[in-house]
């Protein structure tokens, strides 16, 4: 389980991370969501130690990560953003070295090396990481954050530059993880991507935790209060009034019509176009896009 | 786990230091320069040696000329010359060695992944420090082993005095270019990029090789502190005249004579007091910034540690020592390493600073990096 309480991170007189509280259940997907300069790598940093905060604490299955960091570090696999290798060394021979730093004994260090390479589609592959597309370092990034069998995953913009094929090996091995007992934390502001593999997600706006909560609950609770309610009907449908509508849109000859309200109101709307032959007459939920730039646009506002 | 740590991250350095490029080009100009230079100096020796044999064939046992005039021909003198190849090659191998260990890391943003392992900060930089000592002393036990190679190819043995002095030679090697290699370590620790640290590294280099010694000749002495006091006009006849047996004012004064005697008197002997305060105070300020010079250091040292046959030539910043002869060359063999030890024992100070600089350094990177927020 990750903790973090009133985490607190000050550069120059700037909240990089302001006031963080947030826990992360064992066995957890989490999506660290936020723009860039959210605050979600310093949060990260600070998780595994190599950042001090300013204040507050955070910790990892209750050891907390300032007083007792070599103890975290060893139950934590970290990829971060731009994963940096020794270019002059093989994949295995990177693989080797981050083993061998774990205190792995060498038989146990081949056989895991070997596996991992094969997990992330890299055995085989001989050349000094220097030679590597970006693809392939975010693979052996991933490879790298695997090697200590970790209870904690944590993931900065894992998708950043790999191909869909890549995307899908990551989605699958995340899956595997998670499934095996692992806590993954994946930091991104690819929404669409940690919607596909997260189950619970926060999002990060100038420092602070705007939002928390598993994906259904931030669906059905962003877009600001709002209700998107869509309409079709066989015939034009008459003009529909209500102090509770904020805009309305026809389109398709007035056959169509995608209204924003206060409430909803798709009882008024069905007594309003009844006699234009109702369709189809549904409430839109919005996309994790709108979810997360109205939790930002809130923030901005504050 | 903490020892552990700090002994696979040297390793990994030390092989990276062997597997540089730059490294085996510098260290092979080393090599070469070396070899070419010992192979001279060999030839030399061997014509020195010869002729010296053909002198003391040609003096009998009891000559009581110049009994002292034929020292033996030593091959530490090509040690000697080797000095300038480590002030300046080996100086460069120290700071190529040195300048990007931790810019290399942020830029190649590896040392972020480093840091997440379960190790402690203080095992990645002394494992930097430590593989960089590692491959320093190889390269200078390769040099040693190749010059004894050569030596023994033209039939040149060592002595057991020479032996420990090409040694020596060696540590002070040694001590010389890890000063620049900690020095390269702490510029690299505080720049942001390996661009500015091979700059900054130059300055430093520049001014600690090349303007601290010349401060310390004097010439930029006098020019902030002014030249020393002159003579009062007609001193020195004005006592000669009052005291031919006499040397000083006291003598004059006891004596006598007229008041305008006196004051001259006075006048010569502040002149004295202010000349002597001046040039104390020169000797003392060029040996503290001569010392403050890792290149300095090693040349005095290195001048004295290859003079075999004399037990020091050059009069070392702070040193006591004189330059004394040896009586002859039986005495030089005889004086061998006690005399060794004594001199070494003046030039303390300097042994001192040639350790102190490059941990004084490697303890302002150790802080620096102990205290840096990796981002």
């Amino acid at each position: 389980m990750i903790r973090c309480e009133h985490l607190t991170k000050i550069y120059a007189g700037v909240p990089a991370v302001d006031d963080l509280n947030l826990e992360i259940p064992a066995g957890e997907i989490f999506g660290l969501l936020g723009p860039n300069g959210a605050g979600k790598s310093t949060t990260i940093l600070m998780l595994i130690g190599l950042i001090q905060p300013t204040s507050g604490t955070c910790s990892i299955d209750g050891v907390e990560v300032s007083t007792h960091p070599i103890e975290v570090k060893k139950n934590i696999g970290y990829m971060p953003e731009d994963v940096g290798f020794y270019a002059n060394m093989t994949a295995r021979e990177n693989l080797e070295y981050s083993a061998k730093l774990y205190g792995m004994d060498a038989t146990a260090r081949g056989k895991r090396v070997a596996d991992l390479l094969s997990l992330v589609g890299l055995d085989g592959v001989e050349k000094e990481v220097g030679g590597y597309s970006k693809g392939m370092r975010q693979r052996l990034g991933l490879a790298k954050a695997l090697i200590n069998e970790p209870r904690i995953v944590i993931l900065d913009e894992p998708t950043a530059n790999l191909d869909p094929r890549g995307v899908a090996d990551y989605r699958r091995i995340v899956r595997e993880v998670a499934d095996a007992g692992a806590t993954v934390l994946v930091s991104s502001h690819i929404l669409s991507e940690v919607s596909r593999v997260c189950t619970t997600v926060g999002i990060l706006a100038r420092g602070k935790l705007v939002a928390h909560g598993s994906l259904d609950r931030l669906v059905h609770e962003g877009g600001g209060g709002q209700v998107t309610i869509r309409v079709e009907t066989k015939h034009p449908m008459p003009e529909i009034s209500h102090p509770a509508i904020v805009s309305s849109e026809y389109s398709e000859g007035r056959t169509t019509a995608r209204i924003v309200a206060d409430t909803d109101i798709r009882d008024l709307i069905a007594d309003t176009v009844g006699s234009a032959g109702i369709r189809g007459l549904e409430r839109e939920y919005p996309g994790i896009e709108d979810i997360f730039l109205s939790y930002y646009r809130e923030e901005e506002c504050a | 786990m903490r020892s552990e740590g700090l002994k696979i991250i040297a390793a990994k350095e030390f092989n990276d230091h062997l597997r540089s490029r730059k490294f085996h080009l510098i260290f092979g100009i080393i090599l070469v320069v070396a070899i070419i230079g010992l192979i001279a100096g060999a030839v030399d020796y061997q014509q020195e040696i010869a002729d010296y044999n053909d002198d003391q064939s040609t003096v009998s046992g009891d000559d009581p000329v110049m009994p002292g005039s034929w020292q033996k021909p030593s091959i530490l003198s090509a040690f000697s010359e080797m000095a300038t190849l480590m002030t300046s090659v080996g100086v460069i191998l120290g700071i190529a060695m040195g300048f990007d260990l931790i810019t290399r890391e942020k830029e190649s943003k590896s040392l972020k992944l480093l840091l997440s392992h379960p190790i402690y900060r203080d095992e990645v930089i002394n494992g930097k420090a430590l593989g960089g000592v590692a491959a320093i002393a190889l390269s200078i036990g390769i040099v040693l082993v190749i010059s004894f190679a050569v030596l023994l190819i033209f039939g040149i043995v060592p002595n057991l005095e020479e032996t420990v002095r090409i040694l020596l030679f060696g540590v002070l090697s040694f001590l010389l270019i890890f000063s620049f290699f900690a020095i390269a370590l702490f510029i690299s620790a505080v720049a942001k990029d390996s661009g500015s640290a091979i700059i900054y590294t130059l300055i430093i280099m520049i001014v600690l090789s090349s303007l601290l010694p010349i401060f310390a000749e004097g010439s930029v002495y006098t020019a902030i502190f002014g030249d020393s006091p002159d003579p009062p006009e007609d001193g020195i006849r004005m006592i000669g005249r009052a005291d031919p047996g006499a040397a000083g004012a006291d003598t004059a004064a006891s004596s006598g004579r007229s008041t305008w005697n006196q004051e001259v008197s006075e006048e010569w002997q502040e002149y004295q007091e202010a000349s002597q305060a001046y040039w104390q105070q020169r000797q003392a300020v060029g040996n503290v910034i001569g010392l403050l010079s890792p290149t300095e250091n090693y040349e005095t040292l290195v001048s004295a540690v290859t003079t075999a046959n004399t037990y020091a030539v050059r009069m070392a910043p702070g040193s006591r020592t004189v330059a004394t002869p040896a009586a002859t060359a039986d005495d030089a063999a005889e004086g061998g390493l006690s005399a060794l030890s004594g001199l070494l024992g003046d030039l303390a100070k300097n042994i001192a600073a040639l350790i102190i600089t490059p941990a004084l350094f490697f303890g302002l990177a150790w802080v620096r990096f102990m205290r840096e927020d990796v981002r």
